[in-house]
């Protein structure tokens, strides 16, 4: 932790950290301080005035938190009557023109205005005059619907896009009571991190086209995970629902704070791969064309295993460092070449420098831990001299174009670990369904040398296998998570004080020489 | 307050003419950004035009090198700038506390009658438009009509009538 001041809250001491306005530091001891137009990434502006508190120091009676240092031995005051008349009197305000259609609101159950109104003073409305009307069900671009009329102009969506997008898509046009967000007309909202204004938001103006209307957030079960879409690895919730009689569905992804990693915001590419593990999966063990009982491919497996003479064995670059420890022994065991090749998963210069890398895979850094070769001349030559290739998950249609792969895999056996029904499981001999990344746990490496461990968040009908099993099934000697753990540590010294469900949430920076450890 | 975020597209892209293209240039080096310029490109449209078009906005936008956005909002908040076509004579009273005590009252009901139009809307052919506004800052001589910009003082329903008999 960082150097502790003490101040006074109502008259209670607290501990907090110094360097930090007052709702960033005193909310971090778990004291709320109302605020909407607030946000940690976007600064304080101070319009909201919802944060309003009194320092007991000889300053003007109020002052708005947020702009507002926390100092040693401050007198703050949250409680007494005159700051719960002023949040009552700004909620009240800012209900004037807010339509009630909480009802029909995509935003109920997480929207601040629902919240603070019931938490401070449940205003009754006074207004005898109409509402003033605006436009609803704007289409902004990128995704976003916008409704004028919910819109509380705290700016967080308009700051967002000239501070961080650096796009400025958004204004507040005209003023007063009839001030409104919007975009200029023709230049629509076009960035990668559009979608992060329906997050920021704090009321239901802001409204995902995708999300909206497909599921009330409160049956939403929230679970943390790793986004596999690049090699950042931006932490986020996954937000998932199993409706009666239904398969457990994945509703959206939402990033989860790690300062060390991707902060508040992920981009709309990764938000929306929560897609892909809904949808096109392969649901069923395939023997041929045959759909049979995954006992009875896996026989088929070994079998195919036993008569063929050279085996090659290819890792996908998302695979989690257990999967891929348990599938390098699998391949020392049965004496096989394994191979990460996977240049397709790279898309040179679709990085941006903020949250989007080239690399597309999820773990590159962990087949360079552990010492998997990548090269195409190794995995061609490989290939072409084995008898069989068991392909855990790697997409090779994003390397090679159908042709080339069909001319590649002509005089061998393919078993593919497949999580998707497509075009490659399609051309495999053998194939058997496995888990996506949001149906196990494990491990993986950023293109920062970050470790982040994430656990299993859905459990599907199918109940596809773990990489990690599959390979135990087909004789990998690491049969658990446990042992796959113990092996890694082998490779991270880092992790002697870790067990798997205990490394730190915000992951683990490895250091130089543990990084230099990796090509050794 | 209105809602001013409709703008009008003329259809065809906007340029300053000569001149101002040179006053823009001239302005420009006055300030320490570039977006302070936002104000003043916004004014030598509505002196060029009459009025500002969504076409000019985006023109000066991109010619200052800032969003679009940052202009749609300076431009619908400050109600001096005319998002419409205007009448070729654009009448201004003023209708703050000095001049409605010395009587804006008689010379808009003067003008609504005469020009048989309410404030903020254009005669049909097109020769006047008139407006309230808010304090000219000329209260000692209350009260004030702005005609085109200028400032004609002390006015009576008789001076206006010979005003208006110039203005073509």
């Amino acid at each position: 932790m960082a150097d502790t001041i003490k101040l006074f809250v109502n008259g209670v001491e607290v501990e907090v950290e110094t360097g930090k306005n007052l709702i960033d530091a005193i909310g971090a001891v778990g004291i709320e301080i109302p605020h909407l137009c607030y946000h940690p990434a976007l600064g304080a502006d101070g319009n909201c005035r919802m944060c309003l508190v009194g320092i007991e120091d000889g300053r003007p009676p109020l002052v708005p938190a947020c702009k507002t240092p926390a100092q040693a031995g401050m007198k703050v005051l949250l409680d007494a009557a005159h700051i719960k008349k002023i949040q009552r009197d700004v909620m009240e305000l800012e209900l004037i023109n807010h339509p009630t259609d909480c009802p029909i609101c995509d935003q109920a159950g997480e929207c601040k205005l629902q919240d603070y109104y019931m938490t401070y003073g449940r205003p009754e409305s006074r207004m005898t005059v109409p509402q003033v009307q605006k436009s609803k069900k704007l289409d902004f671009g990128c995704g976003v619907v916008h409704d004028q009329e919910r819109c509380v102009t705290c700016g967080r969506c308009v700051r967002f896009c000239r501070e961080i997008t650096k796009t400025g898509e958004l204004g507040i046009i005209n003023r007063t009571d009839d001030a409104r967000v919007n975009i200029f007309p023709g230049r629509p909202i076009n960035n990668r991190y559009a979608l992060n204004v329906v997050d920021l938001c704090p009321v239901g103006a802001m409204t995902s086209k995708d999300f909206r209307f497909k599921q009330r957030v409160w049956f939403l079960k929230k679970a943390p995970g790793i986004c596999h879409g690049c090699a950042k690895g931006c932490n986020i919730t996954i937000e998932h629902n199993r409706e009666k009689y239904q398969d457990d569905i994945i509703y959206r992804f939402r990033p989860r704070l790690n300062r060390q990693v991707n902060g508040y915001f992920m981009c709309d590419a990764g938000r929306l791969s929560y897609r892909q593990e809904n949808e096109g999966r392969l649901l069923a063990a395939r023997l041929g064309s045959q759909i049979r009982p995954l006992e009875d491919v896996l026989a088929a497996c070994t079998r195919e295993i036993e008569q063929a003479g050279k085996i090659a064995i290819l890792l996908s670059p998302n695979c989690s460092l257990e999967q891929m420890v348990a599938v390098k022994a699998l391949a020392a065991k049965l004496q096989a070449s394994l191979s990460g090749f996977s240049t397709g998963y790279i898309k040179e210069g679709d990085g941006d420098g903020l949250l989007i890398e080239d690399d597309k895979a999820a773990n590159r850094a962990g087949l360079a831990l552990l010492g998997i070769d990548c090269s195409r001349e190794s995995f061609e030559k490989a290939v072409r001299d084995a008898q069989l290739l068991i392909n855990f998950n790697n997409d090779l249609t994003r390397t090679y174009s159908d042709s080339e792969l069909k001319k590649l895999l002509k005089d061998t056996k393919v078993i593919i670990a497949a999580t998707h029904d497509d075009r490659l499981s399609a051309m495999a001999d053998i194939a058997i369904p496995v888990a996506t990344s949001s149906e196990y746990a494990g491990s993986l490496i950023n293109c920062h040398n970050i470790l982040q461990t994430f656990a299993g968040a859905v459990s599907r009908n199918h109940k596809p296998a773990n990489i990690g099993e599959i390979a135990a099934k087909l004789g990998s000697p690491l049969q658990s998570r446990a042992e796959q753990f113990a092996e890694l540590r082998k490779y991270l010294s880092v992790l002697k004080d870790f067990e798997a469900d205990t490394v730190p949430a915000e992951g683990l920076k490895l250091n130089e020489s543990e990084a230099a450890n990796v090509t050794a | 307050m209105s809602d001013r975020s409709q703008l009008i597209s003329t259809g065809k892209p906007f340029q300053y003419d000569k001149e101002r293209d040179a006053e823009f240039e001239r302005l420009i080096k006055r300030y320490p950004t570039r977006e302070s310029m936002i104000l003043p490109s916004l004014w030598l449209i509505q002196e060029q035009e009459g009025w500002i078009s969504q076409e000019a906005i985006a023109y000066v936008a991109d010619r200052i090198g800032t969003f679009a956005s940052k202009v749609y909002e300076a431009v619908t908040f400050y109600t001096m700038y005319q998002l419409h076509p205007m009448g070729r004579n654009h009448l201004c009273v003023c209708r703050t506390l000095s001049c409605w005590l010395r009587g804006k009252q008689e010379i808009v009901d003067y003008l609504k009658n005469e020009l048989g139009i309410s404030p903020g809307q254009i005669s049909e052919d097109g020769r006047f438009s008139l407006e309230e506004v808010e304090c000219l800052g000329h209260c000692g001589t209350a009260p004030v009509v702005q005609v085109n910009g200028e400032f004609h003082e002390n006015m009576d329903v008789a001076k206006l009538k010979a005003l208006l008999a110039k203005l073509q």
